[in-house]
């Protein structure tokens, strides 16, 4: 990565949907080069994709929590035939509507998962629907009161 | 910003393309919803008017720019002081989201980091407060999509 792809970086950061041939002009290249970058750092993985990001007060789901998942000590235990649990479980929550981010963590529990919900209740029944996965041990909730910013990948409304 | 928008099936659409891929041409939506490209980037810009849309951005690998560790960490806190230890927090470039919380943990926070070694540093540094009694960490394994709202090389919102 050079300085041109660092720029057209920053740029598609802020908008993504900025086009070619303004950022090429802004450059001082032309539009074909832009592409032909962007188009590279996709193939090399640097760009996985691009989004909106909405503010999901103003839609109606002002509620966020992360979910901290501990998986059965058993299940966990994976042979080549049978995969992990843990890995089961993140299938099962990143298809779960309201959950915007999904990850295995090491540390004190096995699992991550963020939440946005319609209000408290909403999130109690994620909590619960979460709870109810096949494997799940133990669930520890953070319900966030005062945040600032929002992966919006899984977020469905 | 005051301006009211209803979110009803044709914004709902827009914001699904969008969300998938946000270069997304305004003339394939309006194909799918059966009304004109015209009115797809005029509901676009209402939308953003009216603070529903942020923004479009694009989502990057950490990893590519050497970061290679990302990791949550939960803070217990002795209550009162809770303010002291959020701007303790927010002060360090490398973590990119940070919110009070109830229930477990008084603050929880993402950070982007080089390497575990570097994590280690953060929360050293955390705990080191004297009004922190314990941070947690668990670092994230297999592939994280990150929103760079959130995560600007070398220039951490906050």
């Amino acid at each position: 990565m050079d300085q041109t792809d660092l720029f057209i970086i920053k740029k598609l950061t802020e908008d993504a949907r900025m086009s070619f041939r303004k950022i090429a002009k802004e450059l001082g290249i032309s539009p074909d080069t832009v592409i032909n970058r962007y188009k590279a750092l996709q193939e090399k993985g640097v760009i996985r994709g691009s989004t909106v990001v909405l503010n999901p007060k103003k839609i109606g789901y002002p509620a966020m929590a992360a979910f901290m998942i501990v998986a059965s000590p058993i299940h966990i235990l994976a042979t080549e035939a049978t995969p992990a649990d843990s890995s089961l479980i993140l299938d099962k929550l990143i298809q779960m509507p309201n959950i915007i981010l999904a990850t295995k963590t090491v540390g004190d529990h096995d699992l991550l998962a963020i939440g946005v919900a319609r209000d408290f209740e909403h999130l109690i029944k994620i909590g619960d629907d979460i709870a109810n996965i096949p494997g799940v041990k133990d669930l520890r909730v953070s319900f966030w009161v005062e945040k600032a910013g929002l992966c919006p990948k899984y977020f469905i409304i | 910003m005051t301006s009211k928008v209803r979110v009803d099936e044709i914004n709902i659409n827009i914001i699904r393309a969008l969300q998938k891929n946000a270069r997304a041409n305004f003339a394939g939506i309006a194909r799918d919803c059966g009304v004109s490209t015209d009115t797809i980037s005029k509901r676009f810009r209402k939308m953003k008017r009216a603070g529903v849309i942020r923004g479009t951005t694009v989502l990057l690998n950490p990893k590519s720019f050497g970061y290679n560790c990302v990791a949550s960490l939960g803070v217990d806190v002795s209550y009162p002081h809770l303010r002291e230890v959020v701007e303790l927090i927010q002060r360090i470039p490398e973590i990119v989201f940070c919110a009070t919380s109830m229930g477990k943990h008084d603050i929880f926070c993402i950070g982007v980091l080089r390497n575990v070694g570097r994590l280690s540093q953060v929360k050293d540094l955390i705990k080191g407060h004297p009004l922190v009694r314990e941070v947690t960490t668990n670092i994230w394994v297999d592939e994280i999509l990150l929103c760079p709202e959130n995560f600007e090389f070398g220039h951490p919102n906050r």
